[in-house]
C-alpha cells in the first residue's frame, strides 16, 4: 500500500458512483469504484457488456459526471471544474479513440489529425509539423490527403490514434478500439498503441472485450455489474520469460 | 479560421440533394423578390417619368401665399413678375426650361349644354421645349401664335359629355381676378386622352395669353421647371432655392416628389405589398430551413459529440452551424440574383403587356428593372433568414450531452 501511495499518479477515481435514470427508478452503472492510474501505464478495462466499462471511461475522460465520488486527473479535481474548464482539460490533457473511429468525413486524414491542434489554437506551421510526425508515427504519412471513406477500417483507426496523440495528451482513452477491426488490423493497432505507450511514455486506458488486446496490457481492471472485480498488474521487469498476457491470465 | 470555414463549406455539400433543394428554395425566394421588386421599380419609374413628363416637371415655383392661404379670387396668390423669375431660373445648372402655368376653373357651354371645367393655361412652345407630352385622341396641340381664334384642348370625357369634336366652338365663362364674370369663345383643336378618366372628364387647356385675357391678369399660378435628368432634381433644387430669395415676392420651390401625391400613394401602397412579400419569403425560408438544419444536426450528432469530446468549445459548434447556414444563404442568394437577372432579361424582351391599371386606359408594359439595392436587400433577407433558422439547431447541437451524442446511432 505504501508502495502504491508513493507512485506518481495521473488518474485517481475515488468511490465513484454513476446512476442513470430509467423509467421511475435508477440503474447503477458504476458502484463505488476506486482506481489509480500511473503515468505510462497501458491499462485495460475489461468486462462483459453492461459492466460499466464505457461509463468509467466517459467519467475519466470528463465527458460525463459522476453521481457521487471524485475523479482527479493530473492533480486536478474534475468535480470542481466548470464546463469551460472541463472542456479545456479534455482539450489539453486527453486524447480519445472511439470504437467507430468518429473521423470527420469531410476532412482528409491530415485535417482530422490537425483538428485537436486547431481547437488548441496552435499555429499553422506548428500544426503542419506535428501532424506530419503523428501520421508518421502511425505509419500513414502516405495517406495524409485521403478522406476517411477512402481508407480501410484499420487505417481509419490509426488515423484516430494519430488524432488522439497529436496534441501530446497526458492520457489516451480508447473505447473498444478494436471492436470494428479484423484480427490483422486489430493486432496492428494493438502493436501501434503499445509501441506509442513504450516509446512516448503515453498513458493508455482502454475498454475492451478483445482477448488479443488483453494479452498486450500491463494491467487489467475487470469490471462486473459496476464494480471492480479484479485489478491485476505487472511491470516489464517482472515479466521476464513470460508474456504480459500469460502473467496477467495467471493473476486473474 | 480558414480550416473552420473549409469545414463549414464542405459540410454543406455532404447531402447534395438536400442542399440543392434548400438552394432552390432560397434562390427561388430571391428570384421572386427580384421579379416583383423589379416590376414595382419599373412601375415606379414609369409613373415617375410619366408624372414629370406629363406636365408636372421636375420642380415648380409658387408664391409662398399659394400654400399659406386660400385664393379669394383667381390668381390672387399668383406670381407677378414671372418673366424675371423664369429668366433667373433658366440660367441654373441642369435646367432645360421653364414653363408658366395658370390653373383656373369656370363653366363651358356649347349653347345647348353647360359643364364645369378645370382649366390650365400654358405656353405651347415652352411645354414642347420641356418635352411634356400630351396624348391626343384626335386633333393637334395648341398653336400658340398670337392672333386668330382662341384654341382649346379638352379632355375626351368632357368632349363626350358636351357632344363636341375637333373644329367645334365652345364658350368659356370664368371669374376674373377682379371678381367680374368674363367669357371667351374658343375653337376645339384637339381632344386629349390622358389615361386618367377623372381628369379627362373635366380638363380644358388654352394658351397662357388667352387665359390672361379671360382672367384679366398678368400673373401666373406657377412656373414649371424641367431638368435634363430626374436624378439631378435634388442638386438643382439646392442650387436654385437661394436664387429665389432676392426677388420682391416670397417664392417657394417645390420638388416634384413634394407635389406628386398620387405617385407617393402608389409607391407607398406597393412598397407595403413588397414588404409583406419579403416577410412571407423570410418566414418561408426560415421555417423550411429550420427543419432541414435540424435534420442535419441529428445526422451529425455523433460527430458533434466527437468534436465536443476533443475539447471544441460549444461556441464553435454554434458558429459552425450558423456559418454553414449563412454559406447556404450566400450561395442561394447568388443563384437567385443570377436567375432573377436572366428571367428579367427574358421578360423584358418578351413584349408582354398587362391590362390598363384602374383609372387608366392604356395597357402597361411588363418589364423589370435591375436594381442593385434590391439585389443586395433580397440577398441579405434570405441570408439573414437562414442565419436565424440556424440558431435553434446550432444551440441544440452545442448543448448535446457528449456521452449521449457519442452513443447516438
Amino acid at each position: 500500500m505504501n508502495e502504491l501511495a508513493a507512485m506518481p499518479e495521473l488518474v485517481r477515481v475515488e468511490a465513484v458512483t454513476r446512476q442513470f435514470p430509467m423509467d421511475h427508478s435508477f440503474v447503477r452503472a458504476l458502484d463505488e469504484v476506486s482506481l489509480r492510474v500511473s503515468p505510462g501505464e497501458f491499462l485495460a478495462i475489461a468486462g462483459p457488456s453492461g459492466s460499466g466499462k464505457s461509463t468509467l471511461l466517459n467519467l475519466i475522460g470528463c465527458i460525463d459526471k459522476p453521481t457521487s465520488g471524485k475523479i482527479i486527473i493530473d492533480g486536478v479535481d474534475t468535480s470542481r471544474l466548470n464546463p469551460s474548464r472541463m472542456t479545456a482539460l479534455r482539450r489539453e490533457k486527453i486524447g480519445f479513440v472511439f470504437q467507430t473511429f468518429n473521423l470527420i468525413p469531410v476532412f482528409t486524414a491530415a485535417e482530422n489529425v490537425e483538428f485537436p491542434l486547431l481547437v488548441q489554437g496552435v499555429s499553422a506551421a506548428e500544426r503542419r509539423t506535428r501532424v506530419a510526425v503523428a501520421l508518421e508515427s502511425v505509419g500513414l504519412a502516405a495517406r495524409a490527403n485521403h478522406r476517411p471513406d477512402l481508407l480501410s477500417g484499420g487505417e481509419r483507426q490509426r488515423i484516430a490514434v494519430a488524432r488522439a496523440i497529436v496534441h501530446h495528451p497526458a492520457l489516451v482513452l480508447a473505447d473498444e478500439p478494436t471492436a470494428n477491426l479484423d484480427t490483422h488490423n486489430a493486432t496492428q493497432l494493438i502493436d501501434l498503441m503499445h509501441d506509442l505507450n513504450r516509446r512516448l511514455g503515453l498513458t493508455f486506458i482502454f475498454s475492451t472485450h478483445d482477448a488479443r488486446l488483453l494479452e498486450h496490457t500491463d494491467r487489467i481492471v475487470r469490471l462486473c455489474d459496476g464494480q471492480i472485480q479484479s485489478d491485476a498488474s505487472t511491470t516489464p521487469t517482472r515479466l521476464e520469460g513470460a508474456s504480459h498476457g500469460q502473467v496477467l491470465a495467471a493473476r486473474l | 479560421m480558414g480550416k473552420f470555414l473549409l469545414l463549414a463549406f464542405r459540410n454543406i455539400f455532404r447531402n447534395r440533394r438536400r442542399t440543392l433543394m434548400t438552394l432552390v428554395m432560397v434562390g427561388g425566394g430571391v428570384t421572386g423578390l427580384l421579379m416583383v421588386g423589379g416590376f414595382f421599380a419599373f412601375m415606379f419609374w414609369g409613373l415617375r417619368e410619366s408624372t414629370i413628363n406629363g406636365g408636372f416637371g421636375h420642380m415648380q415655383i409658387f408664391t409662398a401665399d399659394h400654400f399659406n392661404r386660400d385664393e379669394v379670387r383667381v390668381l390672387d396668390t399668383g406670381i407677378d413678375n414671372w418673366r424675371q423669375v423664369a429668366a433667373t431660373v433658366k440660367t441654373g445648372e441642369h435646367v432645360r426650361g421653364v414653363a408658366p402655368r395658370i390653373d383656373f376653373y369656370g363653366m363651358v357651354s356649347n349653347g345647348d349644354k353647360s359643364s364645369v371645367f378645370m382649366g390650365s393655361a400654358v405656353e405651347p412652345s415652352a411645354e414642347n421645349s420641356l418635352g411634356f407630352t400630351t396624348r391626343f385622341a384626335s386633333g393637334r396641340d395648341l398653336d400658340g401664335k398670337p392672333g386668330g381664334e382662341v384654341e382649346a384642348l379638352i379632355g375626351a370625357g368632357l368632349a363626350k359629355s358636351m357632344n363636341v369634336k375637333v373644329g367645334d366652338g365652345l364658350t368659356l365663362l370664368a371669374m376674373t381676378s377682379d371678381g367680374a364674370l368674363n367669357g371667351v369663345d374658343v375653337q376645339i383643336v384637339g381632344i386629349v386622352n390622358s389615361g386618367v378618366a377623372e381628369m379627362d372628364a373635366r380638363s380644358l387647356r388654352i394658351t397662357l395669353s388667352a387665359a390672361q385675357r379671360l382672367l384679366q391678369s398678368d400673373r401666373v399660378t406657377n412656373l414649371v421647371v424641367g431638368l435634363d435628368k430626374t436624378e439631378n432634381t435634388d442638386q438643382a433644387a439646392e442650387e436654385l432655392a437661394p436664387r429665389l430669395h432676392g426677388l420682391p415676392q416670397s417664392l417657394v420651390l417645390k420638388k416634384w416628389i413634394d407635389l406628386a401625391t398620387y405617385y407617393k400613394q402608389v409607391r407607398s401602397l406597393f412598397s407595403m405589398i413588397f414588404i409583406f412579400l419579403g416577410v412571407i419569403v423570410f418566414f418561408m425560408v426560415l421555417m423550411s430551413s429550420i427543419n432541414t438544419l435540424l435534420m442535419t444536426m441529428f445526422e451529425r450528432t455523433r460527430e458533434i459529440g466527437t468534436m465536443l469530446a476533443m475539447g471544441t468549445p460549444r461556441g464553435w459548434i454554434v458558429a459552425l452551424f450558423m456559418l454553414e447556414a449563412t454559406l447556404i444563404g450566400v450561395l442561394g442568394a447568388l443563384g437567385g440574383v443570377v436567375a432573377g437577372n436572366l428571367l428579367g432579361f427574358l421578360l423584358n424582351h418578351s413584349g408582354i403587356h398587362l391590362p390598363p391599371p384602374p383609372g387608366n386606359t392604356v395597357p402597361m408594359s411588363f418589364k423589370v428593372l435591375y436594381e442593385p439595392a434590391l439585389m443586395i436587400g433580397s440577398s441579405l433577407l434570405v441570408i439573414l433568414s437562414l442565419a436565424f433558422a440556424s440558431i435553434l439547431p446550432a444551440i441544440r447541437a452545442s448543448r448535446l450531452q457528449i456521452a449521449e451524442a457519442l452513443a447516438h446511432v
